[in-house]
């Protein structure tokens, strides 16, 4: 039983997941060498260099795997503990969505609402300071590149900005 | 002689009026961002990068190199009077530092830090100009052999350098080699990792990478916890140091020079290293060595003085070899490339104009800073007050527009966001980027040398251990390569073992 655990312990750990996303990555840079052409060592093609990288990081990869069940390591969540983890989920869940909104919306009808979201949602900064700032920010930085500096920024379906 | 009249001519192009002002914006953004912890000289660096787009190469160049030597200098400001250092570099300052500030004497740990790195800035500025013609003479005779040897050993010597295990590191420059070689290939123009988008068959490009990895990734990683200011509120008078301070500080500032310049020369190596260094140095020679760590003025003088002459040693295998030592000198080429330039041996011969004109601005720069850093310290102070929960909403707008403003293209701004949260989650894996952007940027010259050298060689794999210079660079690659395999060396490493990326 106490094996069992400690078999249990060694695989979950945030190096052995580490460790299987390289090799991963490592198998496809491969495929993805053996596609394109390896040529000869007189005259290497185009996948040759992507190759061997793809072996070299397979190689990486698995040391770490088994360093990974050999010694053990930091479970994923202990990477979390003590810290605020749903902050920075904020912060990403509010940049995928500024990601999808830029084109449609354009610039300023996408960057005023995610400057507001931050400024609040993250560590709340108060409403009279939050407005202002979410505003006049986009707005200057838009006048800046448009006026002075010429630089078109995305203006959207709407054609705002 | 000869390198007189050279020096005039780089005045006079350093001392045009607009060269001038953007030697001023560089060395004055490079302090604001070495003041203000959570953005870095990288993050500054590739958002600025599109605005030297306006001007002439000089011009950008001159600003570029600014913000790094800058932000060197504004990093001991926070290290000293919040005890969060403004960039990597500054980390040792904060031992002795703060505690200098603790006992009252915030004024001369300040002092003696601007002074230092203005002597090892100078120094490092007098040494490049002698060193750097001389190596370019000599690496003209460089092969591909030699370049690709070269980049090799400037990889390794970086993951040997990084924080955590090596092969993590090594994973990550394979990673940055790949991501290096997406889009058209130079040889034979057959589109490589493009998964059929027109956007990605120019490849990726470095600023929405570096953005991402450092800008976005420090934004959420600082988010995770409440960053605690511990800010020295006292007024801070008698800046200049006493006579014992001075007594006490000529022997690091001198070593320190010495050591940050031979280690920011080296690939791979800069001025966090270097730092690290003086500060291990000067604790070793000291005969009182239990005042390291409660405030010894040869805590902030030594590592300070290394920090700034590694910035200016940086420069040198860039200039001379087209080979960036490190990730900011890596942008520092991004913005020579952007220009149509290629630095390199040749670039001090069929360029004059704007390899002198850097260096001599950089002279005037450091002037700029340590007038900057003395008389101003107040307003610097003043802005260590601003919250970070105001701060970050305003980072990553800037890094936003940044992006967008290299390229005019918002599928770069998606690589962006996508590499920050890439970037966040190598971090808590503990992943250091810094390998993987420095072989981002040298993945495609390492592969043009390699493929280059096995054409000339027949397909001859001697010929990188026929060539001397190959050979010696692949060699100590190799010794590196073992080296933590080895428990007393393991040790070692893990001392001087650095997160380059903050």
């Amino acid at each position: 039983m106490n094996d069992q655990t400690n078999v249990k312990l060694r695989l979950n750990n945030s190096e052995l997941w580490g460790g299987l996303i390289g090799l991963a990555l490592g198998g496809f840079v491969i495929w993805q060498g053996l596609k394109l052409r390896l040529g000869t060592i007189n005259d290497p093609g185009s996948g040759y260099v992507l190759f061997y990288t793809g072996i070299l990081m397979c190689v990486f990869a698995a040391s770490i795997i088994i360093s990974a069940v050999t010694e053990g390591g930091p479970t994923l969540a202990s990477r979390w503990e003590n810290v605020s983890w749903s902050k920075p989920l904020l912060v990403i869940v509010c940049l995928t969505a500024f990601s999808f909104a830029l084109e449609p919306l354009g610039f300023l009808l996408s960057s005023i609402p995610l400057m507001l979201l931050l400024l609040r949602l993250i560590d709340p900064v108060r409403w009279t300071l939050a407005i202002p700032v979410a505003v006049l920010v986009p707005l200057g930085m838009w006048w800046v590149l448009k006026r002075l500096l010429l630089i078109q920024l995305p203006s959207g379906l709407f054609g705002i900005g | 002689m000869d390198t007189l009249v050279n020096v005039a001519h780089g005045f006079g192009v350093a001392l045009l009026p607009i060269n001038l002002l953007y030697c001023f914006i560089g060395v004055f953004i490079g302090t604001l961002v070495g003041v203000l912890p959570g953005i870095g000289p990288i993050s500054a660096m590739s958002l600025l990068l599109p605005v030297t787009l306006s001007g002439t190469p000089e011009s950008g160049i001159i600003m570029m190199a600014g913000i790094y030597y800058g932000s060197m200098y504004g990093g001991s400001t926070t290290s000293i009077l919040v005890n969060i250092p403004g960039e990597a570099a500054s980390v040792v300052t904060c031992i002795d530092g703060h505690q200098m500030a603790k006992q009252g004497r915030a004024g001369p740990a300040l002092g003696i830090s601007a002074f230092g790195s203005f002597i090892a800035g100078t120094f490092s500025l007098v040494a490049l100009m002698l060193v750097a013609p001389r190596l370019a003479s000599i690496a003209i005779a460089f092969g591909p052999a030699e370049y690709f040897s070269l980049m090799v050993l400037g990889l390794i010597v970086l993951t040997f350098l990084t924080q955590g295990s090596m092969p993590k590191a090594l994973l990550m420059a394979c990673i940055g080699v790949v991501l290096g070689l997406i889009g058209l290939d130079s040889i034979t123009a057959q589109p490589r990792l493009t998964f059929g988008r027109m956007e990605l068959i120019d490849g990726i490009g470095l600023v929405p990478v570096v953005m991402g990895l450092f800008g976005v990734a420090e934004v959420l990683l600082n988010t995770e916890q409440a960053i605690k200011r511990d800010i020295i509120n006292a007024k801070i008078t008698q800046l200049l140091p006493n006579r014992a301070d001075w007594q006490a500080s000529a022997g690091p500032v001198a070593r320190g020079t010495l050591l940050g310049f031979l280690l920011g020369i080296l690939p791979g190596g800069g001025a966090v290293v270097a730092s690290f260094a003086s500060y291990a140095l000067e604790k070793r020679l000291s005969k009182t060595p239990e005042r390291f760590g409660h405030g010894a003025i040869e805590g902030v003088a030594g590592p300070e003085s290394a920090n700034n002459a590694a910035a200016g040693g940086a420069f040198i295998p860039l200039m001379t070899l087209g080979i960036p030592p490190n990730v900011v000198m890596a942008l520092l080429l991004g913005a020579f490339v952007i220009h149509g330039l290629q630095p390199g041996p040749l670039l001090i011969t069929q360029n004059p104009g704007l390899f002198w004109g850097i260096v001599a601005s950089m002279y005037i720069g450091n002037v700029m800073l340590l007038i900057l850093n003395l008389p101003l310290i107040g307003m610097w102070v003043q802005l260590l007050k601003l919250p970070y929960n105001i701060l970050f909403p305003l980072i990553i707008l800037f890094t936003i527009l940044g992006v967008y403003c290299s390229s005019n293209n918002v599928f770069d701004v998606y690589v962006m966001i996508a590499f920050g949260i890439i970037g966040y989650f190598m971090r808590k894996l503990g992943f250091e980027p810094a390998p993987l952007v420095l072989a981002f940027v040298l993945g495609p010259m390492m592969e043009n040398n390699l493929r280059k050298s096995l054409i000339l060689s027949q397909g001859d794999l001697w010929t990188f251990v026929q060539r001397p210079i190959s050979a010696a660079c692949l060699a100590l690659a190799l010794a590196l390569l073992i080296a933590p395999l080895l428990p007393a060396l393991r040790k070692k490493r893990e001392l001087v073992a650095l997160d380059e990326g903050a």
